[in-house]
């Protein structure tokens, strides 16, 4: 045989959608009925970016299919008490039984919804940063039928393993819920931290190697050497948590260093907010009759409307005007003759301090060096070069800088996303060939069509879903338990709103430290836990532990048995990657370097059997509906669109009878004919067949929607930057309810709304909180503990995969503790030590690997392990940083954000 | 004549391991033999420190050491450059693997699986059998390039006469072809970079190529 099966083959085309690079399209080998092995996807070359090659990670999923750890029926609990020692006592049950214990569960939550504190009885945990969706089927109908909120808050790990302030802002700023380069045209990247190789998938991994041959220059700013940073021309191993005071280095340069004439005046002051007049209160002088923000019009010397045709505003300088400035809850003052400054200058002696010299000490990195990038950085931006796409011309600016994950959450993480993207500006390098651009949109929407979210506002910028704060609006009284909409207005109230609330905040709460002047929330009455693994993947996992145990009823849909689902009442084994069917969008422009010339429809269809009694998602929707009694609820959301696409529209009518109960075949036959119809105009209305025949279906997408410049130049809109007024206001107003309501809790989360943020030194500040909150000596944990993405693991949830763990091995860093080798030769520490770990809330051991690409002050653990449950991956003892991350209100940002870093001590224990 | 190469550029890879994974699967190789896996090599020390991902196995030498010590044979070489074992003949006495200078030979005597001594159902269809006790290797997919050559398809270009690992390289680092063919794509990509071959000066003549930017 040559290693190569006989018999009855076939090859079926699908999906992978482990991680939110997804989908990548593959096909899959079957050989008288077995799954043999993965490949790409060759018909969708020349469609897709990457021409249909597929990621390591979906070779795993032929392991997946037949690991002999799968759970392959329902199960119940049969011991009462939860605990990581308690055995639960499973026993195997039928679907029937299941199906109506569940359903018992969720129709006694009903039909008062919320508990006697106001929140959602039903709550709902996800990870992978919502990729579990495109695996789910049918079952967000189920939701959407409820008819009521469901909690999504006690998140397993997001807003602390997530780019969170790119999230909140980025999209405020540009439509840009994550940023990428627009690498095919970029010149030169400066990535502090941005580990894109590792995390970007296989688009933008394509994107980034032709970029490389074709002449890019990177360099890459971190204190240990990623997989990016190999690929990188330099790296400068910067200090920990210092990235701030490097960006602002950067702008010092080319605000002090360099003439105005040198930057991209022209962006500057039609694109952004820089010629905007601020008045003394720190809010925008505006015109007394329209509110309109004035600029000072050097042509008449006098201050005028911002939109005022043929006015040539200000930059810099200092100028006397009057008009009136608009605080919080209505507060206005009226100005007559005073001096104000457009926000331009009020930008440059903002940044007059920071200088490279000042950085240099703070970064531990060469004050030229930080000179040197920043130069480059507008040296290579090309100004006044431009480029034709789709028959117009754009700006040509081919410099980006990136951050990392890391770097984007926590304490400092709005200074970062607002210098790099103030950066961007200085040289006309947003949104334009060449420069940064955004991807997609959650906060606003439509995700799928970033243009149409580019709609007018308020002072010539977009508008954006804010959370009301003003005091007939806010909403006192938290919706669900992180209260989101009260205390986080950045993340709106929209479909992806909860996610971007803080998970910390509501793990804190329902342990009892934060928020005291609110009632501790009860745990919800009924807990679905989908693809996640809190009790591994959130901080401080032990004491999460607790608060699980305590939930009165926990729904696990099950691959594996793993640490959450050890609390679990009820397991589900519902269809694997490989079993089940869904039809989703794929193309256009969407996370990180998806930029397609495509957009259209993807299918996953049953690839093989389902092993045991495993059961597709839809079915299970369905079947829940039924025994709940929200059947017709439940179809008419699948009708008005909740699989992706109304059933039901001008031009055609597949939608369903909603008195029946349908079976997933037919639910996505009626979604692909509505999606054939869609991406063909009309012309076909071809079903769940052709598209199982087919496995995509795709139309063009045009190159001019990668940009959002022409949708701006088109309605006359300004990029809402440098100076953010608007969030000045909204913080000032957030203050004024939370004081009103006496709550004092959220006050260092409220200085983070700095119309222009001032450098913080996060080191001390860490410090500084271990010392007050811990009873411990700063001094004694001298090490920085970070992670570094894993391609072969992130998001997948498939580190129960031997082929994942045997290939991974072959890249450093995976399975142990890296560290530098000349500090651990100081310490008496060999490679392959075994050291002890510990930070203020925890400890942990592990394998020691010796790198010369590490810091001296700096430990890494690669992924997130620690497992004790998980079969496989529990004997793999590979230590994980979560357990070592301190949960505390000192650590939470202002948009509910914090790091996965900790401050550590080691001990070597022997080999 | 023909002589089909690989080429590796190093600028484009990432270390994903896509490429090993994708061999194994192809390959229906016991966990652990890697025929196609890519090291992670980092030089120099703190703080100047470059990090590099090189993707390695049989380079399908024109000189192999490994045929040359081969007591029975089994080791051989095609008209086409590839190097190839004849399981059949093979007596499992690894004298190849210690002249290999490129590690790139295997010998399992028994059959450890993904999930311990019983094989998952994949690994139950494809189990080769012949591969135990014998020395194994990168076949260059040689079954790939026949089966596609004799339904008129060019290796290095079609993907079903390419071999698994150019096929899933998502970054288009590893390429295939006949350096012979002066039209073929290694010819155009060893013509406009600049490359190297790994232990050239033992004389082996590796058909593995690759590509970076400095001489």
């Amino acid at each position: 045989m040559d290693g190569h099966p006989q018999g009855d083959r076939k090859k079926v085309a699908t999906y992978c959608y482990q991680c939110v690079n997804g989908p990548d399209l593959l096909t899959v080998e079957v050989v008288d009925g077995v799954a043999t092995k993965v490949e790409p996807n060759f018909a969708v070359h020349g469609l897709h970016p990457a021409d249909g090659k597929v990621c390591v990670k979906p070779y795993g999923l032929i392991q997946k299919q037949y690991n002999p750890n799968r759970i392959l029926t329902p199960m119940k609990r049969t011991n009462p008490k939860k605990g990581r020692n308690e055995d639960p006592g499973w026993v195997r049950i039928s679907w029937e039984e299941a199906l109506d214990t569940v359903a018992a569960k969720l129709a006694a939550c009903r039909p008062e919804l919320l508990d006697e504190n106001g929140n959602p009885k039903l709550a709902f945990t996800t990870g992978g940063a919502g990729t579990p969706l495109f695996y789910m089927g049918a079952f967000p109908a189920l939701f959407a039928a409820w008819g009521g909120p469901v909690d999504l808050s006690l998140g397993a790990g997001g807003t602390v393993k997530c780019y969170h302030a790119e999230h909140s802002f980025g999209e405020l700023w540009h439509r840009a819920f994550t940023v990428c380069p627009d690498t095919p045209y970029c010149n030169y990247v400066v990535s502090f931290g941005n580990n894109i190789d590792a995390s970007g998938g296989v688009p933008s991994a394509r994107r980034q190697a032709d970029a490389r041959v074709r002449g890019l220059r990177k360099v890459q700013i971190e204190p240990h050497l990623s997989v990016t940073g190999a690929g990188a021309d330099d790296w400068v191993p910067i200090r920990p948590k210092t990235d701030p005071a490097f960006l602002m280095a950067m702008l010092h340069v080319l605000l002090h260093e360099h003439r105005t004439d040198e930057l991209d005046v022209v962006f500057l002051k039609t694109r952004t907010a820089a010629p905007y007049l601020i008045a003394p209160e720190g809010y925008y002088l505006r015109d007394a009759d329209s509110g309109k923000p004035l600029v000072w019009d050097l042509r008449q010397g006098r201050a005028v409307p911002f939109d005022s045709p043929g006015a040539d505003p200000a930059l810099n300088g200092r100028f006397t005007a009057g008009g009136i400035e608009k605080g919080a809850d209505g507060q206005t003052w009226t100005h007559d003759g005073i001096t104000v400054a457009p926000a331009h200058q009020m930008l440059t002696d903002h940044v007059a301090s920071y200088t490279p010299k000042w950085a240099a000490a703070i970064c531990d990195v060469q004050e030229a060096a930080i000179r040197r990038i920043a130069d480059t950085f507008l040296a290579e931006a090309c100004i006044g070069e431009t480029i034709e796409i789709g028959g117009r011309v754009l700006p040509f600016r081919p410099v980006a800088i990136m951050l990392g994950k890391s770097v984007n959450n926590g304490w400092g993480a709005y200074e970062c996303v607002w210098a790099r993207t103030v950066l961007q500006t200085l040289v006309g390098a947003l949104e334009v060939p060449g420069g940064l651009i955004g991807t997609t949109t959650l906060i606003v929407g439509p995700e799928f069509d970033r243009m149409a979210s580019c709609v007018p506002g308020e002072d010539g910028f977009m508008t954006h879903p804010f959370s009301p704060t003003d005091k007939e609006h806010w909403q006192s009284r938290p919706e669900v338990r992180h209260g989101h909409t009260t205390l986080i207005p950045h993340t709106g109230a929209g479909y992806y709103a909860q996610p971007l609330g803080s998970s910390t905040f509501a793990w804190m709460r329902m342990q009892g430290r934060a928020a005291e002047s609110w009632v501790k929330p009860k745990p919800p009455e009924v807990w679905i836990v989908y693809r996640c693994n809190p009790l591994i993947s959130h901080s401080e996992t032990n004491r999460l532990m607790d608060s699980i145990a305590e939930f009165p009823f926990q729904l696990s849909f099950v691959y594996t048995m793993d640490e959450t689902a050890h609390f679990a009442d009820i397991l589900l084994p519902d269809c694997t990657d490989l079993e089940g069917t869904q039809l989703i969008r794929l193309g256009g422009t969407h996370y990180f370097e998806q930029f397609w010339e495509t957009e259209g429809w993807v299918l996953r269809q049953p690839v093989v059997e389902p092993q045991g009694e495993a059961r597709d998602f839809t079915w299970i929707a369905a079947e829940l509906a039924k025994r709940i009694g929200l059947l017709d609820a439940f179809n008419s959301m699948v009708n008005v669109g909740v699989c992706g696409i109304p059933l039901k529209t001008d031009g055609y009518d597949f939608s369903l009878d909603v008195a029946k109960q349908h079976s997933p075949d037919e639910i996505w036959d009626a979604v692909c004919r509505a999606a054939s119809f869609e991406v063909t105009g009309g012309k076909a209305s071809d079903g769940l067949d052709w598209f199982k025949r087919n496995g995509f279906r795709v139309k063009p997408f045009p190159k001019l929607s990668w940009y959002l410049l022409p949708r701006m130049e088109d309605q006359n809109l300004r990029f809402e930057l440098p100076y953010q007024e608007r969030l000045h206001r909204i913080g000032e107003q957030l203050a004024n309810r939370l004081h009103e309501n006496n709550i004092s809790w959220w006050d260092k989360q409220l200085t983070d709304y700095e119309p222009m943020p001032h450098w913080k030194d996060l080191n001390l500040l860490w410090d500084t909180a271990l010392e007050k909150n811990y009873q411990v000596k700063a001094d004694d944990y001298p090490f920085w503990l970070l992670t570094s993405r894993s391609m072969q693991y992130a998001w997948g949830g498939n580190v129960t995969i031997q082929l994942m763990r045997e290939v991974a091995d072959n890249v450093i860093g995976h399975g142990g503790i890296q560290m530098n080798a000349n500090r651990a030769r100081d310490l008496g520490i060999e490679d392959g030590d075994r050291i002890e770990v510990t930070s203020a809330v925890g400890t942990t051991t592990g394998k020691v690997i010796l790198r010369q690409g590490v810091r001296p002050d700096v430990i890494v653990m690669t992924g997130q392990f620690g497992h004790w449950k998980t079969p496989y991956a529990k004997d793999l003892k590979t230590p994980s940083l979560n357990s070592l991350v301190p949960m505390h209100m000192d650590f939470i940002d202002g948009t509910g954000s914090s790091v996965d870093a900790a401050k550590v001590k080691i001990r070597r224990l022997g080999r | 004549m023909t002589r089909y190469v690989m080429v590796a550029d190093l600028r484009r890879c990432i270390g994903c391991q896509t490429c090993t994974a994708a061999c194994r699967h192809t390959n229906a190789t016991l966990p652990g033999v890697q025929w196609r896996k890519v090291i992670d090599i980092e030089l120099g020390d703190y703080p100047n420190v470059t990090r590099t991902f090189m993707p390695v196995g049989c380079q399908h030498c024109a000189d192999p050491p490994c045929m040359d010590v081969c007591p029975s044979t089994a080791t051989g070489k095609r008209e086409d450059g590839i190097v190839t074992i004849d399981y059949d003949i093979c007596i499992g006495c690894a004298y190849c693997a210690v002249a290999c200078p490129y590690q790139a030979r295997y010998k399992i005597n028994h059959a450890e699986f993904a999930y311990g001594k019983d094989p998952i159902a994949t690994e139950e269809k494809a189990f080769d059998g012949k591969r135990l006790g014998v020395a194994q290797k990168c076949t260059f997919c040689s079954d790939r390039i026949d089966d596609g050559k004799a339904r008129g398809l060019v290796p290095g270009v079609d993907p079903d006469a390419t071999p698994a690992c150019v096929n899933s390289c998502i970054t288009n680092a590893l390429q295939f072809g006949d350096i012979e063919d002066p039209k073929s794509n290694v010819v155009k990509l060893l013509k406009d970079n600049n490359w190297f071959r790994m232990h050239e000066e033992l004389g082996t003549k590796p058909g593995f190529f690759y590509l970076w930017s400095d001489e």
